[in-house]
């Protein structure tokens, strides 16, 4: 009995064991044993730089193969990658080594390839890009840093000035001790108008602090723009005036636009001015009217004797005068 | 079979007894040591087929030499687990990847601590016994009446511990490991100046650690236990004398083994890699 207790113990306890190293197994190495042998995939670079044996193979991150051999062939190195079966890589993917962080690890990254090319076929060739190496990008910032320094040193130069003429920063300050005064009289002006503002003195401060202004400002607003609409339907107007002119309708546009009217009234004007001319010469009743003396005389003269006929007429009494009217209405 | 097992130390005392030969003395025992060692390993290989008889005595000392030992095994590797983590975290503190000390115990359990201290353990605990049980056969000639009912002690004692202890060492090792391998995780997280999630601790043990790494140790312990049980017999049935020969023989028989894990240690780690 204790000695099948003692078979048990131990039976249990090996099977523990084995269990435990099956699943450590399973966790760290994810099963290699059972996995399938997939298929091999060459990639040519320059250099591997830290790509070793045992590396990953990634499609997006994701863990699809691992580097199955690394060797030197001719002027290169290849790296041959063992991809799992069931993961197509596409003839425009390429590979690139990436190396992960500072302590050196590596692995190779495939793109997805576009949509429409052909699976790359077992032996075949990947293209691969090369990668600058984490020495050369350090080199790089190293140069940059040399760069910065420079032109740092530039703008602290400016700032600072040297021994021939003063920096930006004494200037100012030149500049601050020199209009201190001016500068706080300055302040002292704009802390007293900004105080009126607040108390609402002035017009600013009304404006700000007073509704009743911004209410009429509003409607002034609102005026000037029911006058912008009206001087715009006047615009209107005119402009179908202009237009109606231009088109020759009505009496501007037959005058400005219509060839006949233009040789009428150049032919009247033409008239007028031959009439003008008589008169101004004298010639006719009205140029004789207005060019001769003797017709003023005679004119003057006419209207003395009538003044006195006027006169007679207002001594023989109003009836006398109504008579006259009446006769001569009658 | 009986002057066989018996010649050896008869022909050396003859060899040392000169005077001139006295300062080899000691390089000529170690030879001697593996000399009757590798005797008693091809003996003891001759019988394997006679292993599935020994089914019962296999499985007790299977019962021995594994179940009874992994309490103290646990024990051990679970503070050899949090120290290296302490220690490492103490170290990493000032210089900042502290994420590591997950890779730094994994690695340092299962490729180097883990199997020695397993077989360490072994030595002190198994070793010991077993050099005792055979010393005081040998001494109160027990192994002479085996041998002289024509039942080699190769094959009834040292055949079913050495196939005992390939069969449990992988078993002892491997819950060392995990047991080390939690102890520093414990310790990562709830020491204030480490304080590292058990996620990221095992994340990075599980990135860059391989079940080779694991299987190395395997390998290694299988060799440290089946050198240490098989020194131990041959120390044990090589005792000659009364009663006090037995402890001396414990003595040497710990010694000796522990020698030879960490010589043993070197060589394997190298060929291994």
């Amino acid at each position: 009995m204790q000695n099948a207790q003692q078979t048990a113990r131990v039976g249990l306890f090996f099977l523990l064991g084995m269990a435990l190293i099956w699943v450590t197994f399973e966790t760290l190495s994810g099963g290699k044993i059972l996995r399938d042998k997939g298929y091999q995939i060459v990639a040519g670079f320059d250099t591997l730089k830290e790509l070793k044996e045992g590396d990953d193979v990634r499609m997006a991150g994701v863990k699809i193969g691992e580097v199955a051999a690394t060797r030197l062939a001719g002027r290169r190195a290849e790296a041959l990658l063992r991809i799992d079966t069931h993961q197509v890589i596409k003839e425009d993917a390429s590979a690139v080594i990436i190396t992960n962080g500072l302590i050196g690890t590596a692995y190779v990254s495939i793109d997805l390839g576009s949509d429409r090319a052909g699976s790359l076929k077992p032996g075949a060739e990947i293209r691969t890009r090369n990668t600058p190496d984490i020495n050369e990008v350090m080199a790089q910032i190293g140069d940059l840093g040399k760069k910065l320094e420079g032109a740092l040193q530039g703008i602290s130069g400016a700032f600072a000035g040297d021994s021939k003429s003063p920096g930006l920063v004494q200037r100012i300050d030149q500049l601050v001790t020199d209009n201190r005064e001016n500068l706080s009289r300055t302040t002292a002006n704009l802390q007293l108008i900004t105080d009126k503002v607040n108390r609402g003195e002035g017009t600013l401060g009304r404006l700000i602090n007073d509704p009743k202004l911004h209410d009429e400002l509003v409607a002034g607003v609102a005026d000037l723009r029911s006058g912008a609409a009206q001087a715009k339907s006047f615009l209107a107007s005119a402009q179908s005036l202009v237009d109606e002119v231009k088109s020759g309708r009505g009496t501007l546009g037959t005058l400005v636009f219509d060839q006949k009217a233009g040789d009428d009234l150049k032919a009247s004007l033409a008239s007028l001015r031959s009439v003008s001319d008589k008169i101004s010469r004298g010639e006719g009743t009205l140029g004789k009217l207005l060019g001769d003396e003797t017709l003023l005389r005679d004119m003057r003269s006419l209207l003395r004797k009538a003044d006195r006929a006027l006169d007679g007429m207002g001594d023989s009494g109003p009836l006398t005068a109504v008579g006259v009217v009446a006769n001569g209405l009658f | 079979m009986a002057a066989e097992t018996s010649n050896p130390p008869e022909e050396n005392e003859s060899i040392l007894t000169s005077a001139p030969r006295q300062a080899v003395r000691p390089f000529l025992r170690v030879l001697e040591g593996i000399g009757s060692c590798l005797r008693l390993l091809l003996e003891a290989a001759r019988h394997i087929p006679t292993l599935p008889r020994q089914f019962g005595r296999f499985i007790e000392q299977c019962y021995l030499i594994g179940y009874t030992t992994l309490p103290i095994v646990a024990i051990l590797s679970f503070f050899i687990g949090s120290v290296l983590a302490l220690q490492s975290g103490y170290a990493a503190a000032n210089i900042g990847p502290k994420q590591f000390i997950g890779l730094l115990v994994g690695l340092s359990m299962a490729r180097e601590l883990g199997p020695v201290m397993a077989a360490v353990l072994l030595a002190g605990r198994v070793g010991s016994a077993i050099a005792a049980e055979l010393a005081s056969m040998k001494v109160y000639q027990e192994i002479d009446a085996l041998e002289t009912m024509n039942i080699p002690p190769a094959r009834m004692l040292v055949l079913p511990r050495l196939a005992a202890v390939l069969a449990m060492m992988p078993v002892l090792t491997i819950m060392s490991d995990l047991v080390g391998w939690f102890g520093g995780a414990i310790v990562a997280k709830y020491t204030h100046f480490i304080s590292i999630e058990p996620a990221s601790y095992f994340a990075t043990m599980r990135q860059y650690m391989d079940f080779g790494d694991v299987l190395n140790g395997l390998v290694k312990a299988e060799i440290f236990g089946f050198a240490v049980v098989l020194v131990c017999c041959n120390i044990g049935l090589n005792t000659r004398g009364g009663p006090r020969e037995i402890g001396a023989s414990v003595t040497r028989a710990v010694v000796t083994s522990l020698i030879l894990i960490l010589v043993l240690d070197y060589f394997v780690t190298k060929a291994l890699m």
